[in-house]
């Protein structure tokens, strides 16, 4: 019974450190993320990225109907070099 | 004659033994849930057939030469595997809504407080005839509080190896259970009102506290408790890969093939620690049942503490999402989401809850850390 108890007042011991550090540690954080964190966010901001006018014609285009040639050429290619693909598979189980 | 009765000798009937039965249906239990509740199939489905593998007679899969000995050595004993896996998970997670809102860091500390006060349960349970858990064991069984299947595996492994099977079915089994046990603990320690509570909109974070983040994190664990490095370092690789956004293969590797490959093999390993004698006992069921006080008692405490900052904040936080402090991401956030759903059909609390919900991860690795250094 007399180790139980001292075991009991280990664990004590142990959850009083580990709550206390837990709450220390990410209370840092929390210091670390209001301070430097949102100085950093404030002197590097997110570059704003520039609206592509060039990819809404072509999907305009697209939309119309009209295919560009880069794209049938990049389709044709990835078929043709999935059937050379294939074929040689075939070929070596054979 | 001979080698008829030879022949038999050599057949799975004549080897087997009551326990391994008895754990075979254990493994084919895991495997019910894997596949047809759905309940962590990722990692139960390699665990449950590892369970029955290693209770094969005469195959000898945990025995000297036996694969699964193989894979628990190279992987699970040296701590390898978890440590891959958390850093997969550092890859898939995005900071951005602790960032935003840092002190819901202080709800994933909180509810750290299962882990701690599942310590006396452990303790406790000594008093039972056929349980003797000692300190570690006791730290390796609480750790299942912070719901984090690879901290509670590389703790285990560390503290209380010959437990380690038990903990980590008991950790999965309630991680999957988070939609079960949550609701009902966040409904009696809420009012309606509370639940209703709508919060701010989140501000917008940028790419370089994003990237600055991991870096202070592991700073600080360097600083203040080297012990949590190697599960807050590996964490904060995978997240400065994937923020950092210049090696975006290196990020989609680890959150993906690697961390796939190595599920496999970390579920076969704990599967093969589900052996007859160092699972069925009295000792497994205590773990079980403090599992489930470490789940609902972190819970609580996430929610206690998310009241008490309504209490002294200007900005309102809704009570609910301290349930997500206990890891188990995104599970607990998502359950924190459709409780606050069913009170306001209006109100989407998801990305406030996956603050809490990355901060429980924190907290678990840095309680893990404490365990660690003062136990280990």
């Amino acid at each position: 019974m007399n180790s139980m108890e001292h075991q009991f007042i280990e664990a004590g011991t142990l959850m009083l450190a580990g709550m206390v550090f837990v709450f220390a540690f990410l209370s840092l954080l929390i210091i670390f993320i209001n301070t430097v964190l949102a100085r950093l966010a404030v002197k590097f901001p997110d570059a704003i990225t520039p609206s592509r006018s060039h990819s809404s014609t072509k999907n305009k285009k697209a939309v119309s109907g009209e295919i560009s040639p880069a794209i049938v050429a990049a389709i044709s290619g990835s078929i043709s070099q999935y059937r050379h693909k294939h074929s040689t598979q075939y070929k070596s189980k054979r | 004659m001979d080698s008829l009765t030879k022949l038999w000798l050599s057949t799975g009937l004549a080897n087997f033994e009551l326990g391994q039965v008895i754990m075979m249906l254990v493994g084919c239990g895991l495997l019910y849930l894997a596949i047809a509740r759905n309940f962590e199939p990722l990692l139960l489905l390699p665990m449950g057939f590892g369970a029955i593998l290693t209770n094969i007679p005469v195959a000898g899969f945990s025995e000297v030469g036996g694969l699964l000995h193989y894979i628990y050595y190279a992987g699970i004993d040296t701590g390898i595997f978890p440590l891959i896996i958390f850093m997969g998970v550092g890859a898939m997670t995005d900071f951005g809504a602790l960032i935003a809102n840092p002190k819901t860091l202080l709800l994933g500390a909180s509810a750290q407080f299962g882990i701690f006060a599942t310590l006396f349960g452990a303790i406790a349970l000594n008093g039972i005839p056929g349980i003797e858990f000692s300190l570690k064991d006791a730290s390796a069984i609480a750790i299942i509080g912070g719901a984090d299947g690879p901290t509670a595996i590389f703790l285990a492994s560390k503290l209380a190896p010959e437990l380690l099977g038990a903990i980590a079915v008991a950790a999965y089994s309630y991680m999957a259970l988070v939609p079960i046990i949550q609701p009902p603990i966040m409904k009696a320690l809420t009012t309606e009102d509370e639940r209703k509570i709508e919060m701010a909109q989140l501000r917008p974070v940028t790419k370089v506290e994003k990237i600055i983040f991991p870096l202070g994190v592991l700073l600080m664990t360097i600083f203040f408790l080297p012990s949590a490095t190697p599960l807050v370092g590996m964490f904060c690789l995978g997240n400065l890969m994937r923020e950092s956004g210049v090696v975006d293969r290196l990020s989609s590797t680890s959150q993906n093939e690697l961390i796939n490959i190595t599920t496999i093999f970390l579920g076969l390993g704990v599967g093969s620690k589900l052996s007859a004698e160092a699972f069925l006992n009295v000792q497994t069921l205590g773990i079980l049942g403090l599992g489930a006080v470490a789940f609902s008692i972190g819970t609580a405490s996430g929610v206690l503490m998310a009241k008490l900052m309504n209490k002294f904040s200007k900005e309102k936080v809704n009570p609910l999402i301290g349930a997500a402090g206990v890891s188990a991401v995104p599970m607990a956030a998502r359950v924190a989401n459709k409780v606050g759903l069913e009170a306001n059909p209006h109100n989407f609390l998801l990305m406030h809850a996956m603050g809490p919900n990355v901060a429980g991860v924190l907290g678990s690795a840095v309680a893990a850390g404490i365990l660690l250094a003062l136990v280990g």
